[in-house]
């Protein structure tokens, strides 16, 4: 039996993370990471997660969540809209599942053998993962300290082949 | 010029409107690669296609082998724009018959120096 090694660091992450921020919302503050206690202070802001499924010899989930104003930062950066412009909610659901789609798919890229990844799945509240998935790793950064986290999860068992 | 910009997720295409345009280009978007085809089937003619992969109903792969099944499509150049990088998946896109890849995320100079490696009209408009 072999047994597949999670391959993705948290330098990984964040390199994946920052690039997509600065590529798209370059205009605007930077990630930095979280100041402790960040979620505990944005209880009760709305918030936003998108999620990619990774099948293959490496299975499990990257998941991005998002408080309700970096998601809307991210949003009008690659939307090109200005600051002050109000974001569709279904334009701000589309560019999380991109950013999870994007982070997934190099995360994805590091693990070895061939795999696939779902489509994403987005939903307007943080989403909690099946319970077979175990956190691997967590990226915890902020905007204006509106936290934006990054999670991967593992099937313990399921990183091993005959 | 004409770029069919084929990615289901609306931010993505405006990214890539907005570097191709401002190349002076014209565009066509499409949401899936069966909505892409059918632009084509109804007689869209493209310089370039900017295809992502993974996408609902029809993935950007099997709209590369679909367009290069068609001898009426081989004029159209295809450019991979996608999250997929493992190696052998590249390999198989650049087999099918897609001239170029490149991987999310990506700088607008990436899509630029990716068309002029293609030989494809470059001219910047000025702002």
């Amino acid at each position: 039996m072999t047994v597949t090694t999670f391959a993705t660091t948290q330098e990984d992450l964040q390199l994946f993370v920052s690039e997509v921020w600065s590529n798209h919302v370059a205009q605007l503050d930077e990630l930095v990471p979280a100041p402790p206690h960040a979620w505990t202070a944005a209880a009760g802001v709305p918030c936003w997660s998108g999620a990619v499924s990774v099948t293959g010899e490496w299975q499990g989930m990257i998941a991005v969540d998002l408080a309700g104003p970096s998601a809307e930062a991210l949003a009008r950066g690659m939307l090109a809209l200005d600051e002050a412009e109000d974001v569709d909610p279904v334009e701000v659901s589309d560019v999380v599942g991109e950013f999870a789609n994007i982070v997934g798919g190099n995360v994805k890229s590091l693990m070895p053998g061939p795999s696939s990844l779902s489509l994403p799945l987005v939903a307007h509240t943080v989403l909690e993962p099946p319970s077979d998935l175990q956190p691997q790793l967590t990226l915890d950064l902020a905007w204006r300290d509106a936290p934006v986290r990054v999670r991967v999860l593992a099937v313990p068992s399921s990183s091993t082949t005959p | 010029m004409h770029a069919l910009i084929i990615d289901d997720s609306r931010a993505m295409r405006s990214i890539l409107r907005r570097i191709v345009t401002g190349l002076g280009w014209d565009t066509s978007e499409a949401g899936d690669g069966q909505e892409a085809l059918t632009l084509l089937e109804e007689g869209l003619v493209p310089d370039l296609c900017l295809i992502d992969w993974n996408m609902p109903v029809m993935d950007g792969y099997e709209f590369v082998v679909r367009v290069r099944s068609e001898s009426r499509w081989r004029g159209v150049t295809l450019m991979m724009v996608t999250t997929e990088s493992e190696h052998d998946n590249i390999v198989r896109a650049l087999a099918a018959g897609a001239h170029e890849y490149v991987v999310k995320p990506f700088t607008p100079d990436a899509i630029v120096d990716k068309l002029g490696l293609l030989g494809l009209t470059v001219t910047e408009v000025p702002a």
